[in-house]
């Protein structure tokens, strides 16, 4: 066992080390609660596949609408499954904080001496692993009802790098609104706002051949780059013009609602 | 006394009593909604949300072999926004009806000496009520941007009673899931229920447009044509067939869920 004490010299390392530790040990709790709190992760597995099996299968014409990029409308919703639950996963982190805020479990962490990024990173880590399993057991689902990729793995890797992003964002906005609300009145709000900016887009169908007032909305809409990153896998070629829209989107709204989510976390009564 | 007690007792003042009984619990179930806009919002919102979403995505798909002749994709969408806030709606009804067992407030309805099935009915008239409501209020949003109700006025009341009709016959089956579980957190379960049955049915795209498996289940899934009706009322006319089809399918859903909730009521009741 190594004791890393904070002597002048050792201060950055003890720290990063201690964080290291800390955000492990909260993310190895995050996930023993998956197995003990089944209720609580199974229903966000089960929305996605649920979402791409409807959504594919109530729209399966539009396909024939001339300019519609895929033959396969699973090719088409697949992806968009994917970041909703991967979205959810993340808001799904705000749920357990203010469930540890109201058990009064947060307060007993912050008294602890545990570095304040730790109890970001911690669930974050247990995030991004829900997201890896969710985005996993959806894509095995859609395989096996006809989904199809089109430039290989590289697909595969720009779906999995979109959901995280996602994730990421959502994580800093649920835990943000947690912080703030400290009861389930947030739930509503994360949901909501969180639904709305993954619909404004061209979720449902391309911006070709989407008309009136939704065009403009998803055509600004930051979203609508990310779900371009998850889905060009399945529609033809990755190409870096189909992704860095996508990559910038992630950054700049994970910074953003990261932010959003240590200021909160700074304004909690000591 | 004794003539008071006697007319009280007799069959047309009995069933006057009842009749202000349920009236009473309906004002009841109904003010108990208008108290919680929260919980109310999301099912006037949602679908309206999705109409809108729907126009402007699937706008070029009303071209497509096998879709119904329609002005725009709103005349379309309108009744599938109807039954979705219809079906959203039941659940609400059926999760206070499992608050008032969660809290014992059945149990002192039980204790006085109101009708048994009189809880139940002024329930279910709230749901008919709420049902009506929101089916007024979807046409008045929805006619100003463009959907139309090619059956007239005459239409628009008839789609009106088959959503007070639908109210009762899924308020019917949240309201068995309640009495039988005693739980809204199980009543609450049942959305993802409804979401399946109104996601693999012509609520939102038409049964000739599906395949396969999906067409196959839009075929027997009753919401298709609970959708079908109120959608034919309001892009093909006033005919007899689509009122027909608007009123009876949720008439004979409202019968089978009423006398399920009845059933478990009895049963409810003779477990105490």
């Amino acid at each position: 066992m190594t004791i890393l004490a904070p002597t002048s010299t050792t201060t950055g390392q003890a720290s990063g080390g201690t964080t290291l530790r800390s955000a492990n040990a909260l993310a190895q709790r995050g996930l023993r609660n998956i197995g003990r709190l089944p209720a609580a992760f199974v229903p966000a597995m089960l929305m996605p596949i649920f979402q791409a099996v409807a959504f594919s299968g109530t729209f399966f014409a539009i396909t024939r609408i001339p300019g519609f990029p895929t033959d396969r409308s699973i090719n088409w919703y697949l992806p968009l499954a994917c970041c909703m639950g991967s979205g959810f996963a993340g808001i799904g982190l705000g749920f357990s904080a203010i469930r540890d805020l109201e058990t009064g479990f947060f307060d007993r962490v912050r008294m602890a001496p545990a570095p304040r990024s730790a109890l970001l990173l911690g669930p974050l880590i247990t995030c991004w692993v829900r997201v890896l399993i969710v985005i996993t057991a959806v894509l095995v689902v859609g395989f096996l009802i006809g989904a199809r990729l089109t430039d290989g793995l590289l697909g595969l890797v720009t779906l999995y790098v979109a959901g995280l992003g996602l994730a990421t964002i959502a994580a800093g906005w649920g835990l943000g609104l947690a912080y703030r609300f400290k009861d389930m009145r947030a739930a509503a709000l994360m949901q909501l706002v969180l639904f709305m900016a993954l619909f404004l887009t061209n979720a449902q169908a391309p911006l070709a051949i989407m008309s009136g007032w939704l065009h403009g909305v998803a055509r600004i809409n930051p979203f609508t780059n990310i779900l371009r990153l998850a889905r060009q896998g399945f529609l033809g070629e990755v190409t870096w013009s189909n992704s860095w829209g996508g990559i910038v989107a992630i950054v700049w709204l994970s910074t953003l609602t990261i932010w959003f989510t240590n200021r909160g976390l700074a304004k909690l009564p000591k | 006394m004794s003539t008071d007690v006697l007319d009280l007792a007799s069959p047309r003042a009995t069933s006057s009593v009842r009749l202000a009984q349920v009236a009473s619990m309906s004002r009841r179930s109904i003010m108990e909604m208008v108290r919680q806009p929260a919980l109310l919002a999301p099912s006037l919102i949602f679908p309206l949300f999705f109409a809108a979403l729907g126009s402007s995505s699937f706008g070029k798909a009303t071209g497509l072999p096998g879709f119904p002749k329609v002005d725009n994709f709103l005349d379309f969408a309108a009744a599938g926004s109807i039954v979705q806030g219809v079906l959203f709606g039941s659940v609400i009804g059926g999760a206070a009806l499992a608050t008032d067992i969660e809290l014992g407030f059945f149990d002192r309805l039980l204790a006085t000496p109101t009708s048994r099935v009189g809880i139940l009915l002024g329930r279910l008239a709230g749901a008919a009520t709420f049902g009506a409501f929101q089916a007024f209020f979807f046409l008045l949003v929805l006619i100003p941007f463009g959907a139309r109700v090619d059956s007239g006025v005459i239409g628009a009341l008839v789609i009106i009673a088959s959503a007070a009709l639908t109210g009762v016959a899924f308020g019917g089956f949240t309201a068995a899931m309640a009495l039988k579980t005693g739980s809204a957190e199980a009543v609450q379960g049942s959305f993802p229920l409804l979401f399946i049955l109104l996601f693999f049915s012509s609520a939102f795209f038409p049964r000739q447009t599906m395949q396969g498996v999906y067409g196959a289940f839009a075929n027997v899934n009753p919401v298709s044509y609970l959708v079908e009706g109120i959608r034919g009322l309001m892009i093909e006319g006033l005919t007899a067939t689509n009122v027909a089809e608007a009123l009876l399918v949720p008439l004979a859903i409202a019968i089978a869920s009423i006398a399920l909730a009845l059933h478990t009521l009895t049963k409810r009741l003779a477990s105490r």
